[in-house]
């Protein structure tokens, strides 16, 4: 392979590990929902390259063997410069504050812009060499998927030793690599140019920037209580996770109003800058206690549970609960390895008792697949607390919560000894969702499950702030119903759910504004569901694995009718994850627009086909970019980590578009034309939709090394056939018209930028298969516009 | 009828207060437009809290950058995730506890300290905690120089004020997950504690706690970030 190519692979990987490393620094600065945004810069700026390539590509390609080492070395500068220090300047957004003051879109705007630039630098550089290797672009299309391959695995790699604002100024070495690969011996300013980068990056490694925290982020309010410090810190792919110590900071979540005891303060601990638990300074069983005395305390009213299933189990408060009220056997699964480590390392003594106790057996795994390969059952399976204190503004829209979808549950029921309980709490929100969704998800089940009279199997008590369901798999005995009334006469909570339960018992202690829940709650259960979910306000349809944004609860339907109630700017407040994304989305296309397409209608449209030639490319952008995307969601579940998904995802495919890539150049545009490449994705994309569903749930008990093969066995034909219709449409065109290649390269970066937000906007509104749909809608339109594109092309 | 007579009762109250301040408070007619469409329009009725409204310079307890805004229906932030509460919020939880001159009144968490001047000028004795230590700082000074009579200390808010209790209400400005047991010793019987729960910039909802006859009893009054739900109905 010649330099060039040894270039643009070194380059590529490190374009794709610094927008892992960005995600990353976004999900602990702001929210996570960020990660789509950062999808879309890299994309703006490669659609932006094209576009100033399509302007000047005569001079691009005349002065090339310059252009392409200062360009790289621009690009590691700019990497250490912009990438690294981005998050400071990200610093002055909020998401919080996005609805109130029109600075915010700007600064959002400003970042947007800041952060493209190493990606537009690093594009012109793939740019020219695609012009200039036309005739080998399947070669070169392959070494930059194949190193964007690697740069996934790189950057997950990195993730787990580095802390993610460290990253940038790292990645820029291997591009600065590359520039010296190509310097063209005894070039001075070209010389100077790379030291003036090796300068940077050396100071960026000797003096990482300080991520700034939202101010209303938890682990910000946390370090602005008195005497409050960082004590210890863990990295690792899933996220960083922080200790804060400070002599303020209790644990009682939705505590009884009448308990009197003592609260211990403890330390906080933090997951990419939200809350992740509590740690106890002195006993684990003594602050357990306090469970007791809300409404958690409920399934042990209820019944004595000896064996105890506690998934997603944090700090391990709830496993020290089981074990202070009796369980023998007590199993806890936690999927965050560093918090663990963290917990294990640094408190040994108070959180010994998670590790040390024998009747408590702890595994870092994900909980969701964990009911699927454990063979045992249990008395009680706990499931963590839904949503967050007084409600959840919707920053978690965009999270998938697979704990909580009606597949999730039905397993779960499965796993319950005959008389077992299923827990689970919610936080209230107003106007109330959360808990109206769990019930409905518990109603769905129970439905599907056969239980002809739900009523007699579910318990339920409300505290001031938090609801805890029990859902019984025989019907409850009236002493357990007794049980369950003493408990909430005890510690003044109101029962919401038992049978038997008259209306003046439900709002005892705790008086709510109107029976809107109550209301709401029954109909669900025992009522016509269906028309609370047509008529609600809000959408209370349960979550499932093709859809398992729990925390979602946006009807496009009623938005006139909310504004309505809630007055103007009232959405964001229910919904900012959801703005958020439609914010980015906006953003980013208006960039995408006026960066890309905008300076192209400079050259004006020359030569025919154009139309053809905004319908293949376009549409080949946006299709790959919604079945990138929707397979990562897909396979979040399947491969037990968002992380790891998005690494096997992006990495087999990229690397297996390259080989197709590789491979289209040996194949003869007459025997496999663009049209006949585009149809057989659609093809793929059917079998997927069909199919891939099914085969996952089959063979999600296989082992971890099991599922990833099969994963790479999965993707591999796919993204083989993906990374055909590219380089044979781009073959063609510039067979015919190679001016209008950099033009196609644009036009498939702006729908690519489009495509990134769209993807997870139709996932969290359609499900995962739409999205498919989506993409295979886009490939039927590229093969129909690649039959016009070579009818016009064909022509003299 | 009554609202007729609050408005005119208002327009009373401020005349002096507006021949005097004008000059000098370029805010003045902002601040009496507040009262009436966010207060009165809909539905704080009690004088003593519309009068306090009126009088208590907003604009001073906001950042300078953010002083066009201090008016409006709406919460802002006053830095380390902190806020100062949409007025309405404000006359609200300060009307639901029907503060007389001669009372005293607990509350966790001075922020901007704007809540405390409310309450000052509505002639309560006036004790206020803040944890976080600048915000107090900033708070007492403040207080200090408009002249609210308010007792202030930097700490936690967990153990409440023993050496002033007993209370006869507390406002808890900065909810927590849990409502600290002292904090409910330190109430008077018949006492009542107001707390907004929910985070700044989102719904939230007042939930008002009355000790009576050794038992805690709590209400969810409605949601206060925008029009109450029922009234838009």
């Amino acid at each position: 392979m010649n330099r060039r190519l040894w270039a643009l692979g070194l380059l590529s990987a490190a374009l794709i590990a610094l927008q892992l490393a960005l995600m990353q620094s976004f999900a602990i600065s702001q929210w996570h929902h960020f990660a789509y945004m950062v999808i879309a810069i890299a994309l703006l700026g490669f659609g932006t390259a094209g576009t100033l390539l399509a302007l000047s590509r005569p001079w691009a390609l005349r002065h090339a063997p310059l252009l392409l080492p200062l360009l790289l070395f621009a690009c590691a500068l700019a990497m250490a410069l912009a990438s690294g220090r981005a998050p400071t300047l990200f610093g002055r957004f909020d998401t919080y504050l996005l609805p109130y003051e029109p600075l915010q879109a700007l600064w959002l705007l400003a970042v947007i812009l800041l952060l493209s630039l190493p990606f537009l630098l690093g594009a012109l550089v793939i740019g020219i060499l695609f012009i200039a290797q036309a005739e080998r672009i399947g070669l070169t299309y392959f070494a930059n998927l194949f190193g964007s391959g690697l740069g996934g695995l790189l950057g997950l790699a990195l993730l787990s030793g580095f802390a993610p604002e460290r990253l940038p100024a790292l990645l820029a070495l291997p591009v600065l690599i590359a520039g010296l690969v190509l310097l063209p011996s005894r070039h001075r300013s070209l010389q100077g140019l790379a030291i003036l980068s090796l300068g940077t990056i050396l100071f960026g490694l000797a003096h990482p920037p300080e991520l700034p925290l939202s101010q209303f982020k938890d682990l910000r309010r946390a370090l602005d209580l008195p005497q409050s410090r960082t004590v210890a810190r863990r990295h690792d792919p899933y996220g960083q996770v922080q200790a804060v110590t400070s002599p303020a900071p209790r644990f009682a979540p939705g505590l009884s109003l009448d308990y009197r005891g003592e609260i211990p303060p403890g330390d906080l601990l933090f997951s990419n800058g939200d809350a992740f638990g509590f740690v106890p300074r002195a006993s684990y069983p003594d602050s357990a206690r306090l469970l007791d005395a809300t409404p958690q305390g409920l399934p042990y009213a209820v019944a004595r549970p000896q064996s105890v299933l506690i998934l997603q189990a944090g700090t391990g408060l709830a496993a020290a609960q089981a074990l202070n009220r009796g369980a023998k056997r007590i199993v806890a699964v936690e999927p965050h390895r560093a918090a663990l480590e963290l917990l294990r390392t640094e408190y040994p003594e108070s959180a010994g008792v998670f590790f040390a106790r024998p009747e408590i057996r702890l595994f870092a795994a994900e909980p969701r697949t964990w009911p699927a390969v454990d063979r045992e059952r249990y008395d009680l399976i706990v499931l963590p607390t839904v949503g967050t204190f007084g409600g959840g503004a919707g920053v978690m829209a965009l999270h998938e919560q697979h704990l909580l979808t009606k597949e999730a549950f039905a397993e779960f029921w499965r796993k319950l000894t005959p008389d077992g309980l299923l827990c689970l709490t919610a936080w209230l929100d107003h106007p109330p969702r959360a808990p109206l969704r769990l019930a409905a998800t518990l109603a769905e089940f129970l439905e599907s499950a056969g239980i002809a009279d739900p009523s007699r199997h579910l318990a339920a008590a409300r505290g001031w702030g938090t609801v805890t369901y029990c859902l019984k798999r025989s019907p409850l005995t009236p002493e357990e119903v007794a049980n369950a009334r003493e408990f909430c006469r005890r510690w003044s909570f109101d029962p919401l759910l038992l049978p038997g339960l008259t209306t003046a018992e439900r709002q005892h202690f705790h008086q709510l504004p109107d029976s809107t829940l109550f209301t709401l709650l029954d109909g669900l259960l025992f009522g016509d569901r269906r028309k609370i979910y047509r008529d609600y306000l809000f959408d209370l349809r349960p979550a499932e694995d093709e859809r398992p944004f729990f925390s979602q609860f946006l009807r496009l339907k009623t938005l006139p009718h909310l504004k309505r109630l809630f007055g103007e700017g009232a959405l964001p407040v229910v919904e900012l994850g959801s703005l958020v994304l439609v914010a980015t989305l906006l953003l980013t296309t208006l960039a995408a627009v006026v960066l890309i397409l905008l300076p192209l209608a400079r050259i004006g449209w020359r030569g025919n086909g154009r139309a053809a030639t905004v319908g293949y490319f376009g549409a080949l952008g946006l299709g790959y970019m919604l079945s990138e995307i929707a397979l990562i969601h897909r396979f979040v579940l399947y491969l037990g980590h968002p992380v790891q998904a998005a690494a096997v995802v992006i990495a087999t495919l990229l690397i297996a578009s390259g080989l197709g890539s590789a491979a289209s150049e040996r194949l003869s545009l007459q025997r496999l034309t663009p049209r006949r490449a585009a149809f057989v994705v659609v093809v793929l994309l059917g079998l997927y939709i069909g199919l891939l569903g099914p085969l996952l749930h089959a063979t999600i008990t296989l082992a971890t090394a099991g599922r990833i093969a099969l994963a790479l066995l999965i993707l591999t034909p796919l993204g083989f056939c993906l990374g055909l219709p590219f380089p044979l449409g781009l073959r063609r065109l510039h067979q015919r018209q190679p001016e209008a290649v950099p033009w196609a390269w644009g036009i498939n970066g702006c729908l690519s930028v489009v495509g990134g937000s769209l993807a997870t906007l139709i996932a969290i509104l359609a499900g995962f298969n739409v999205v498919l749909l989506a993409a295979a809608l886009a490939y039927v339109l590229a093969g129909l516009s690649a039959r016009n594109l070579s009818q016009k092309l064909s022509a003299p | 009828m009554l609202r007729l007579r609050i408005t005119i009762l208002l327009a009373l109250l401020l005349l002096p207060a507006r021949a005097h301040t004008e000059p000098a408070d370029p805010y003045a007619t902002e601040r009496q437009r507040m009262v009436e469409t966010q207060m009165v329009a809909r539905g704080i009725e009690d004088p003593l809290t519309l009068k306090a409204l009126a009088e208590v310079p907003r604009h001073r307890f906001v950042d300078e950058g953010r002083r066009s805004a201090a008016y409006l229906d709406t919460p802002l932030p006053i830095g380390h995730g902190q806020t100062i509460s949409q007025p309405y919020m404000v006359a609200f939880m300060t009307e639901i506890i029907r503060p007389r001159p001669g009372q005293r009144i607990l509350e966790i968490g001075t922020g901007s300290g704007y809540q405390a001047a409310v309450l000052a000028a509505c002639g309560v004795e006036v004790y206020s905690i803040e944890i976080v230590p600048p915000l107090a700082e900033r708070s007492t000074a403040l207080l200090r120089e408009l002249g609210y009579r308010v007792e202030t200390r930097s700490g936690d808010g967990f153990f409440g004020w023993p050496e002033a209790a007993p209370f006869d209400a507390v406002v808890v400005t900065a909810a927590a997950e849990f409502i600290p047991p002292p904090l409910i010793d330190q109430l008077k019987e018949g006492g009542l504690m107001v707390i907004p729960v929910g985070t700044p910039f989102q719904m939230q909802t007042l939930m008002l706690v009355e000790k009576r006859e050794g038992k805690t009893r709590s209400r969810n009054l409605m949601p206060v970030r925008f029009v109450p739900l029922r009234r838009g109905e």
